[in-house]
């Protein structure tokens, strides 16, 4: 196993976001995380990858509440679950976050460099940095260009460009279909498998759930925070109450 | 003339403060009231240095610079530091801090101003205007300084870390950007500029404990006026107010009191009509 969630939760002050939940993901795997708006799938993500640490550290420092987090992660065989999030990326897990987030004020290329910030070899960053532009051409394009002045495609590729610039053995993606037109969301999920067949696992967060069972090796179903099913595509779509109440399909 | 003189000069002192300190704000969000109070140090340690030991004014000025930067960084660990994510309470502790500052001066050198000798003395005469070659070694030293500033934040590691934590904290984790290690190192450079400023600064004006008052209000006026955060806004703007200033001192009798008005009244107004200022972002949300 790759990665291995066990027993997470995670509250803030009363409020529960993840409760009790586990799931792994194997090499070379492509497994997704689907459910509702508010289920707590941006929350997985982020407390996998340290993030959620890194909050409570500065709503400890702020006294402006507190976060409660528990249970383990492991990634390729080492607890990672009490290691901050700058220290997570250095093993492979990187998050490419909801809302891309790109670096506005920067250009395409420096928030790509940016992403290589751990790479000491600068020969290996050109490489990466090689594979990134082969994977979206679009971006060589664009390199001396502002990202914020980037479309929201543009910034989608630019977010998972610079996620891969880390160089990840687990990459995940959070949503990174919201407010693209259908045919860009097509080509976003492609990039997405293309990525998947160079060897790199993924773990993708999604609502687009139609489009990414066709791509996906297995599926997660998150709903107030608990895993309710798990299968392949197939299989969940077969379950009339899960189509329904939870896929929207 | 003099207005072109004094107005690059002043203008190049301010981009110097308003960048050091923006770039702090812009990594940890600390508003650093301390940052010019940190300058008139560096300005009395070389009147020190200089003076009363007898020092060469370049190494006098090389030293007040280290121990700016040393106190800068003691003050950021035990006092900032701690309560960091606390942004009224670090704005009062950097008051506190200014102040503590102010008395020691007080202290130790008494109220009375002081001078400290120019490093080359003399002066030219262009178009009937007296030129120093002080001011002209202040400005080019200054114009040097900004320009390797400019280089370690656009074409370095570590410059391109400390604009993206600038820019997104929690992204900037993501990347393996360490951000509490980046506001101390950045902590670091912005206090050093401070003494740096204060250190070229010393031998064109008079040492006294309260000279870190007015800078911080023109300095903040800069800094609003150039949009809270952004370097390129910061370098305008502090041209366009050490002019606005030098114009002011030259053109209108008794200026030189209305100074730090015209600062504060742009500063108003800026705020009343373009709170971004000239390139500001305007900030979102972090989540
Ligand atoms: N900082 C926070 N403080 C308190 N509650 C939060 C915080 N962040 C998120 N929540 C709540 O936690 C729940 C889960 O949020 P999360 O962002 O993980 O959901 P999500 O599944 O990613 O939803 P979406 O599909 O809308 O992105 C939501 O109900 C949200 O309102
Ligand atoms: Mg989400």
């Amino acid at each position: 196993m790759l990665l291995e969630i066990a027993h997470l939760t995670v509250r803030y002050e009363k409020a529960v976001l993840i409760n009790d939940l586990s799931l792994c993901v194997d090499t070379g795997e492509l497994v997704s995380l689907v459910g509702p708006n508010g289920a707590g799938k941006s929350t997985t993500l982020r407390a996998i990858s340290g993030l959620v640490a890194w909050e409570r550290e500065i709503k400890r420092r702020s006294t402006s509440g507190d976060i409660f987090l528990e249970g383990t992660v492991t990634f390729n065989g080492e607890r990672i679950d009490q290691i901050p999030a700058h220290e997570i990326v250095r093993r492979g897990l990187v998050l490419c976050p909801e809302r891309r987030r790109p670096f506005r004020e920067m250009t395409v290329l420096d928030n790509l460099l940016a992403g290589a910030y751990l790479q000491k070899d600068p020969k290996k960053s050109r490489e990466t940095l090689d594979k990134v532009y082969e994977l979206f051409p679009v971006l060589k394009q664009r390199s001396p260009q502002i990202a914020g002045t980037l479309s929201g495609g543009e910034q989608q590729m630019l977010a998972i460009g610079r996620a891969f610039m880390s160089e990840p053995k687990l990459l995940c993606i959070d949503e990174p279909s919201t407010g693209l037109a259908p045919r860009l969301r097509q080509e976003v999920f492609e990039k997405i498998s293309e990525i998947n067949r160079l060897g790199i696992t993924i773990l993708l967060v999604e609502q687009e759930v139609s489009l990414v069972f066709k791509m996906s090796c297995r599926n997660y179903v998150l709903s107030s925070g608990k895993i309710i099913a798990q299968g392949t595509g197939q299989q969940l779509i077969e379950d009339e109450v899960l189509r329904k109440t939870y896929l929207g399909l | 003339m003099n207005i072109i003189i004094t107005g690059l000069i002043t203008g190049s002192m301010l981009a110097l403060l308003a960048i050091s300190f923006s770039l702090i704000f812009g990594v940890a969000r600390i508003v650093n009231i301390a940052h010019t109070a940190f300058y008139m140090v560096a300005a009395y340690c070389i009147f020190s240095l200089t003076g009363k030991f007898g020092l060469n004014p370049i190494a006098g000025m090389m030293i007040a610079v280290v121990v700016v930067t040393v106190l800068g960084l003691l003050a950021y660990k035990f006092l900032i530091d701690p309560i960091r994510e606390h942004e009224a309470a670090v704005l009062i502790a950097t008051i506190a801090l200014a102040m503590i500052f102010q008395e020691a001066v007080m202290l130790i050198y008494t109220g009375d101003y002081r001078t400290v000798s120019a490093l080359i003395e003399g002066y030219f005469i262009v178009t009937g205007v007296k030129v120093f070659y002080q001011q002209v070694l202040t400005f080019g030293v200054v114009l040097v300084v900004l320009a390797l500033l400019w280089f370690l934040l656009m074409k370095t590691k570590l410059g391109l870390a400390i604009r993206s934590t600038a820019e997104d904290r929690e992204v900037a984790n993501l990347m393996g950007m360490n951000d509490s290690r980046l506001a101390m190192i950045t902590m670091g450079i912005s206090v050093a500029l401070a003494g740096f400023t204060g250190a070229v600064l010393a031998p064109l004006t008079v040492l006294s404990p309260f000279m870190w008052m007015e800078p911080l209000i023109i300095m903040m006026a800069v800094v609003v006026l150039g949009g809270l955060g952004s370097i390129k806004g910061s370098f305008v703007a502090a041209f366009i107010l050490g002019f606005t200033e030098a114009l002011v001192v030259f053109m209108i009798p008794k200026g030189a009191f209305l100074k730090g008005s015209v600062a504060l009244t742009i500063m108003i107004l800026v705020l009343l009509l373009r709170p971004e200022g000239l390139f500001g972002i305007s900030f979102e949300e972090e989540r």
